[in-house]
């Protein structure tokens, strides 16, 4: 009864109804006076020019370096859509693109699980909670450079520590950084790991949010752990999760410095995401054009899966 | 079971949410247009902005700041002032400044630097710097060969002012553990690394891990010692040609027999530095300095002799790190008296042995700071002499060049070899291809 009250008052307001009002829609651009219209114009107009210098700009200058055979000094001549053509033909944004496919699916669920399963522990009373909250969140805070060289110091060579101890477990000495299989593999790890703090608290805010009063009910129908994680706590957080989704995705196609500190893109290209490829192809290539439109490509599949992901906010909120 | 949570009930904009995320998703159109910053406003200012790179520790830049500052120009030309620009993202830093008009009138940089920016007009000729230097005498002191890649049918396009080579080092305790000579040919290389590889040592240590290029460079190095080389002498690619093929499946072989470290793909400078100090590299191509570099001066690290090739060449890999002047540029006669006289005071640099590079004039090979250090004095006879650069077999530098040194194609084909998945030919067809998508005609 309740949710059908919120529901019909949420429903009013999207329709700009006030509460107790007559049903009708209010007009509200009447009520503001040609005054005030001037003032909020004026307030909102120093934003409105930072964002076109910030945002506008670099837009329609990239925009035109796509569309052009430049450098980064010389505009150069339009050639059209021919830069979008040879990246979409070249067999380097393919692998390329695959990568970051992978890279961002394992990124995003792999430190989402983790941080998931940190926050529920962390809600269960633990000894010094606290402090296990900070140390876990080292990896989050702590900057990438001085990270990926740490990480350096232990997979790096045959005679760095992980690979030592598989050597002394009678593992082999498997080339961490070397093999094409294996590096991929070590530069996701490092991506859930520098990531799941972030997870976790987006998670623990969520789960700070939800009365326990219903676990008691739930339990009290008998409802077992798992029925009450999958039917109350998932949805409850569903709305947080699919933000953090939405924010890891960018985070994890957009993210340079934890691969290219870390591997270079190497060996052999085995490690190079969309971002490091746009990267090396302006400035270690200096095809201005084409490192443009893939950055152009990478920012228009980013908005998509944004869009989507949003409609399934949406979709969380009105079940 | 659904229940309404009180977090969905938070107030959350459609459109502003979608603002962010777009705002967010752009960041990397943004990264990829964006420009470097520069840092000081225009050339008109009435000084000569002298732009210097990190070429060495903080104490070189120092020193290079007195000379550049301390500069007293004859009537009518300008004092110069100095700036050290960072090497990350160097080229859009430049590229930026000189775009908004806000470069420097001179400056040091990227090996290929000039040639670039000589494409886009960007360049002033140094054929009145080279007529002062004739006058002054210090002409007749650059070491034999070092000016003359910067000469084209237009006029010299920077005025060099040291050498990066690439000279072959070993680390004596192991070879005299080993009992094998050090390598001075082909065969012996692969004899001695079987030996090293045999006692758990690496008999050709390189890599080519993130930021590092000395992998790069070896590629290159063991073409030019087989006679090989990635251009024709009229400038033409010619990757293909059957010295390159001979040199690239030698390396293979020594990465078959586990001569270059398994490992090496990914090594990055740290590693390979780690790997001599440690006692683990026993031969391998590097820079000057190596002793130093990798903190270990008891004299176990010494300069070994050029190898020579299984047809009898002899080469090293050279890089003519120079200084160039600009179009844009309050005076260009401040700037020619400028470089003249920065020009004339190198010297100091070594003298107070801040350089980690050979000097291009005569003079200063000679001063007792120099010749203290016997594996300078071998470099500069041995490997100098039988030097060349990107360029071979072509002997003179063009803004392609940069593509090679630091594109993807040269770090993709010595990743490929280094792991040992390929051969020679398919390899190097590969590069081939990769180069002539990105090299301008």
């Amino acid at each position: 009864m309740a949710l059908t009250t919120a529901q019909t008052g949420l429903s009013r307001a999207r329709r700009g109804v006030a509460p107790g009002g007559p049903g009708k829609p209010v007009n509200r651009k009447s009520k503001l006076s040609a005054q005030t219209r001037k003032t909020f114009f004026w307030l909102l107009l120093p934003s409105v020019v930072l964002l076109i210098l910030i945002h506008g700009y670099p837009l329609v200058y990239a925009s035109i370096q796509a569309t052009h055979d430049g450098s980064l000094l010389d505009t150069g001549e339009f050639v059209g859509l021919d830069n979008f053509a040879t990246v979409l033909a070249s067999e380097a944004f393919w692998k390329a693109a695959r990568f970051t496919l992978i890279f961002t699916i394992v990124g995003v669920f792999g430190s989402w699980l983790l941080g998931l399963g940190l926050a529920l522990l962390l809600r269960t009373k633990i000894p010094a909670g606290g402090t296990f909250k900070v140390l876990l969140l080292l990896p989050w805070v702590v900057p990438i450079v001085v990270s990926s060289t740490a990480w350096n110091w232990l997979v790096g060579t045959p005679d760095s520590l992980i690979p030592s101890i598989c050597r002394n477990l009678g593992l082999g000495t498997p080339l961490f950084l070397a093999d094409p299989t294996l590096a991929a593999i070590t530069v996701m790890v490092f991506k859930v790991w520098v990531s799941f703090p972030f997870m976790m608290m987006m998670t623990s805010a969520a789960l700070a949010s939800v009365d326990t009063t219903v676990y008691e009910a739930a339990s009290m129908d008998g409802a077992t752990r798992f029925q009450q994680f999958s039917g109350i706590t998932l949805p409850l957080i569903a709305r947080s999760t699919y933000i953090s989704w939405i924010l890891m995705t960018i985070f994890c196609v957009n993210d340079f410095p934890t691969i290219y500190l870390l591997t270079g893109g190497g060996p052999v290209d085995a490690t190079t995401s969309l971002v490091v490829l746009a990267y090396r192809t302006v400035f270690q290539d200096f095809q201005t054009g084409p490192g443009v439109a893939i950055a152009f490509l990478m920012t228009i599949t980013l908005v998509v899966i944004s869009v989507i992901l949003y409609r399934q906010i949406r979709k969380s909120s009105v079940e | 079971m659904t229940i309404k949570s009180s977090v969905t009930s938070t107030a959350f904009s459609r459109r502003g949410f979608l603002g962010f995320a777009a705002a967010a998703a752009s960041a990397p159109l943004l990264a990829a247009c964006g420009g470097g910053s520069a840092s000081q406003s225009g050339g008109g200012s009435g000084v000569i902005k002298f732009w210097d790179m990190p070429w060495a520790t903080p104490a070189y830049n120092d020193a290079a700041k007195k000379i550049a500052e301390g500069y007293a120009p004859a009537s009518g030309n300008l004092k110069a002032s100095y700036q050290t620009i960072q090497w990350a993202n160097f080229y859009q830093t430049f590229s930026s400044a000189i775009a908004s008009k806000t470069g420097p009138a001179v400056s040091t940089g990227g090996g290929f630097q000039a040639f670039q920016f000589e494409q886009q007009g960007q360049i002033a000729y140094a054929d009145k710097v080279i007529d002062a230097l004739k006058q002054n005498g210090q002409l007749a002191d650059f070491l034999p060969g070092v000016l003359e890649p910067f000469k084209t049918d237009k006029g010299y396009v920077a005025v060099p002012w040291q050498l990066d080579i690439r000279p072959l080092w070993y680390r004596k305790s192991l070879f005299d553990q080993a009992g094998v000579a050090v390598p001075t040919d082909w065969p012996s290389l692969l004899e001695a690394g079987k030996k090293f590889k045999s006692m758990g040592a690496v008999g050709f240590a390189t890599g080519s891990g993130a930021g590092n290029n000395i992998g790069n460079h070896l590629m290159i190095m063991m073409m030019l010692n087989n006679g090989g080389g990635v251009f024709t002498p009229s400038g033409e690619l010619d990757v293909m040609n059957d010295r390159n093929v001979e040199a690239i499946e030698f390396l293979l072989e020594l990465v078959s027999n586990g001569i270059v470290d398994p490992a090496a793909v990914s090594y990055t400078t740290d590693n390979l530095n780690a790997q001599w100090k440690d006692k683990k590299a026993a031969f391998g191509m590097l820079t000057l300095g190596v002793p130093q570099r990798v903190g270990d001066t008891s004299g176990d690290l010494v300069v070994a002799s050029p190898m020579a090739g299984p047809h009898g060449d002899k080469a090293a890999l050279i890089f003519p790190n120079n200084i160039m002047m600009y179009t844009n540029t309050p005076s260009q006669a401040s700037s020619e008296a400028f470089l003249v006289a920065y020009l004339g005071q190198l010297k100091q640099l070594w003298q107070q042995k801040l350089m980690n590079a050979l000097p291009v004039f005569k003079s200063i090979t000679e001063l007792p700071e120099f010749t203290s250090d016997p594996n300078n004095v071998k470099i500069v006879k041995e490997y100098v002499p039988i030097a060349k650069t990107f360029a071979a077999q072509g002997t003179t530098l063009n803004a392609n060049l940069a593509v090679l040194d630091g594109g993807q194609a040269l770090n993709q084909f010595t990743q490929t070899i280094l792991t040992g998945k390929t051969d020679a030919k398919s390899a190097l067809q590969a590069f081939q291809s990769g180069l002539q998508s990105v090299l301008k005609k």
